[in-house]
């Protein structure tokens, strides 16, 4: 009798805690649930040196750099030569790559119907600077509400920003006339 | 006999006409603008002084001239903006890229509809020595209007600049 006394009590609880927990605010970082500094699928689209473009791994800032890693290539940057950190959105056909370009061939429309399904994105591109003082540009694109926690991760290993981060999350929030 | 001597003038005549209607000498040619000799290229960032460009365009611009020129291999080193080991290079030549008119399109209309939603990307390339004189001055455009994402657009500009440097280099 106490032993299903015992066993409702913690039902109760765990019921409690994940009703609470899924009327909580979104936090930027959804998909960094178990690290908030990694950030995997994401896509490196151009620019960062050792990978090959349109590459997905995985983002993460760690131990003062920013690292994107796919499968045994590991790229570093050190946060502090990031002179610039800025994020946007964007949309992605839901089937893309090759098979999304043969399908815009498909008769009666049908490539030209599946281009309406689409994925939202976020983009994160950087500024940085390598030893001889090179200027270099990285686009990077990630799962939707992810840039602001990418990009908050890599402020706090020593990147820098012209637009701090609260200020772009409420320029983003404005509604936009056009759609993209 | 008096047939040949007929045709004969004619020829003459004929040959005269081209003559006088032949372009002048080349001497009095505009001058050909003058051939990239430079080993070395130093590509500087895209700037944006008349229009709003975001800041992924500007990136991919810049980073896809790079690539695009290294492709090339019509220099031995492209060196990027801000690389102080550039300062050594003796023929250096210099790319400034200034874009003047942006048109952001859209994906989802250009699939869905053909015609509609290109990305048009509108810069004037520079060339210039180390003295800074101009070698190269042009409008180079950077479209997409089919397949792709808008970033193609940039893709293109810098196959566009890439060829513009081959053609006008020795």
């Amino acid at each position: 009798m106490k032993m299903r006394r015992v066993v409702a009590i913690l039902f109760g609880a765990t019921v409690l805690v994940s009703g609470l927990g899924s009327l909580a605010p979104p936090s930027y970082g959804q998909d960094a649930s178990t690290n908030p500094r990694s950030f995997p699928d994401s896509k490196m689209v151009i620019g960062l040196e050792g990978i090959k473009n349109h590459t997905t791994g995985t983002l993460s800032a760690e131990n003062g750099s920013l690292v994107f890693t796919k499968g045994k290539k590991k790229v570093e940057v050190p946060a502090s030569s990031i002179t610039e950190v800025l994020t946007g959105k964007d949309t992605e056909r839901t089937i893309g790559g090759t098979v999304g370009t043969m399908t815009m061939f498909a008769p009666y429309g049908g490539g030209r119907f599946l281009s309406l399904f689409r994925t939202k994105i976020d983009t994160l591109s950087i500024e940085y600077v390598d030893k001889s003082g090179g200027i270099h540009g990285a686009i990077f694109t990630l799962g939707q509400g992810n840039s602001w926690s990418a990009k908050g991760a890599l402020l706090a290993q020593g990147a820098k920003t012209s637009v701090p981060l609260e200020k772009e999350i409420e320029e983003q929030a404005k509604p936009k006339g056009k759609k993209q | 006999m008096k047939r040949i001597g007929y045709s004969s003038a004619l020829l003459t005549l004929a040959l005269m006409c081209l003559a006088w209607g032949s372009p002048a000498p080349a001497q009095d040619k505009p001058a050909a603008p003058a051939k990239l000799q430079a080993s070395s290229i130093q590509i500087l960032m895209v700037q944006s002084d008349e229009v709003k460009l975001p800041i992924e365009f500007q990136l991919a611009l810049y980073e896809n001239v790079i690539d695009q020129v290294q492709k090339t291999n019509k220099f031995q080193h492209v060196y990027r903006d801000g690389d102080t080991t550039a300062a050594s290079a003796s023929d250096l030549v210099t790319l400034h890229s200034n874009v003047y008119g942006f048109k952001h399109g859209s994906e989802e209309a250009r699939q869905v509809t053909t015609v509609a939603g290109a990305t048009m990307i509108k810069v004037h390339v520079k060339v210039t020595d180390k003295a800074g004189k101009e070698l190269i001055s042009q409008d180079v455009t950077g479209k997409v209007r089919f397949i792709g994402g808008n970033l193609r657009a940039t893709l293109d500009f810098g196959k566009k600049v890439a060829q513009l440097l081959v053609t006008n280099s020795q």
